[in-house]
């Protein structure tokens, strides 16, 4: 199968990885168009045989901190509210259980990246803990500790009920 | 509950080995506190899952689909997309044999193509990394005769062939799709495709276009109407 058409399969995924990490349908597409287009400008580096979609999910995360980093920096990045740059802490306790019972999009917005994109790579990806590190360049153990901390302020932020 | 939380999530994300997930199924069994937090983490991933999944039903955009349709057609790297150097690359790539393969594959996951260009009906399917028609399109290949055929039939067969390797082939034009179609024991075997644009100057080109590709792959004449209707009655062997 040629390179595009592998890449065509994985593109339904890799969208709702994208949605998942940027919260919002305009900047996941923008997302993936940015990695479509660095994967097909570096697919020599890329090697028959190994993981596409890992590789895939790798660039599109990299490139996801990259714009993170930047828009920091550049002060575009606003936390939606006050909360928000408290939970991203280790505060999600502060914030009363439930606040955000049904909207999963808050509740993710809430959460750091480097929890987010654990969350999302495991619980939603269905990736295995090793998948995952050998995605994000982790040991194995900080992907279960950074999963196990979004995992609780999830569940704490959606309710009981999540 | 005598678990570490850790043990329960990766009981969950199904990370345990058989012995030990066996274990904990059964000690879930009597111990309420440990079954409510396998429970707990269960509802979310559920939920997340829930969430997120109609993201990958959804058709995926055309912007990133022609990303990957310009690399194919001229790898490795993407176009200057200026109108000029777009239209060029359109017309050189447009009979590139498979170069659609990638629309090909958006359709297997079930992107519907439409009236633009890339939207067609599901009138391919890929059997094997082949583009085999489908549907109403294998339906007029079966059926049609180009001395019969409706001034608005939705596909309009061109010249029958038999090519060089001894197959017999048509040459078609629907609303979104245009090319060869050569029978094999599989159906119909697109050895061409291209976008069908039904925009005056590009119609005219495109079939220009359908005819030359039909006459490099010829061997002897195209069919006659007696020689189609033969064709038909034999199945296109």
């Amino acid at each position: 199968m040629r390179f595009e058409e592998q890449l065509i399969e994985i593109l339904p995924r890799l969208r709702r990885f994208a949605r998942g990490l940027a919260g919002s349908a305009a900047d996941a597409d923008d997302l993936c168009q940015a990695a479509i287009e660095r994967v097909l400008k570096s697919q020599g580096q890329w090697q028959q045989g190994t993981r596409l979609d890992s590789w895939m999910y790798r660039i599109t995360r990299n490139l996801w901190i990259d714009e993170r980093r930047a828009s920091g920096r550049r002060g575009v990045h606003t936390p939606i509210d006050e909360a928000a740059i408290q939970i991203a802490g280790d505060d999600a306790d502060s914030v009363e259980a439930g606040t955000l019972r049904g909207d999963i999009d808050g509740a993710m917005a809430r959460l750091p990246d480097e929890q987010r994109e654990v969350v999302m790579l495991v619980l939603v990806e269905g990736y295995a803990y090793r998948e995952a590190a050998e995605i994000l360049d982790v040991p194995i153990g900080t992907v279960t500790s950074r999963l196990a901390r979004g995992r609780d302020t999830l569940m704490h932020l959606l309710g009981e009920a999540a | 509950m005598t678990h570490e939380k850790a043990t329960i999530a990766a009981f969950v994300d199904g990370e345990l080995d058989d012995l030990t997930a066996r274990r904990i199924e059964r000690e879930a069994a009597t111990d309420a506190a440990l079954a409510d937090e396998i429970a707990r983490h269960r509802a979310l991933t559920d939920r997340l899952q829930r969430h997120y999944d109609p993201v990958a039903d959804e058709t995926i955009p055309d912007e990133l689909l022609k990303l990957l349709a310009r690399s194919e057609a001229e790898s490795p790297a993407p176009a200057v997309d200026t109108s000029l150097a777009a239209r060029r690359e359109a017309k050189r790539a447009r009979f590139a044999p498979m170069h659609w393969g990638a629309i090909a594959a958006s359709l297997v996951l079930g992107l519907a193509l439409g009236t633009q260009p890339w939207r067609t009906p599901a009138d391919v399917v890929t059997e094997g990394g082949a583009l085999v028609a489908s549907g109403a399109l294998a339906a007029a290949l079966d059926t049609q005769l180009a001395s019969n055929q409706a001034a608005d039939a939705p596909v309009r067969i061109g010249l029958s062939f038999r090519d060089r390797a001894g197959r017999t082939c048509r040459s078609f034009e629907g609303a979104a799709l245009a090319g060869i179609g050569c029978r094999g024991a599989e159906g119909w075997t697109l050895e061409r495709t291209m976008r069908e644009s039904r925009q005056g100057d590009y119609r005219q080109a495109s079939s220009g276009e359908l005819a030359a590709a039909a006459a490099a792959m010829m061997a002897g004449e195209p069919f006659d109407e007696a020689a189609e209707r033969k064709a038909r009655a034999e199945g296109w062997r």
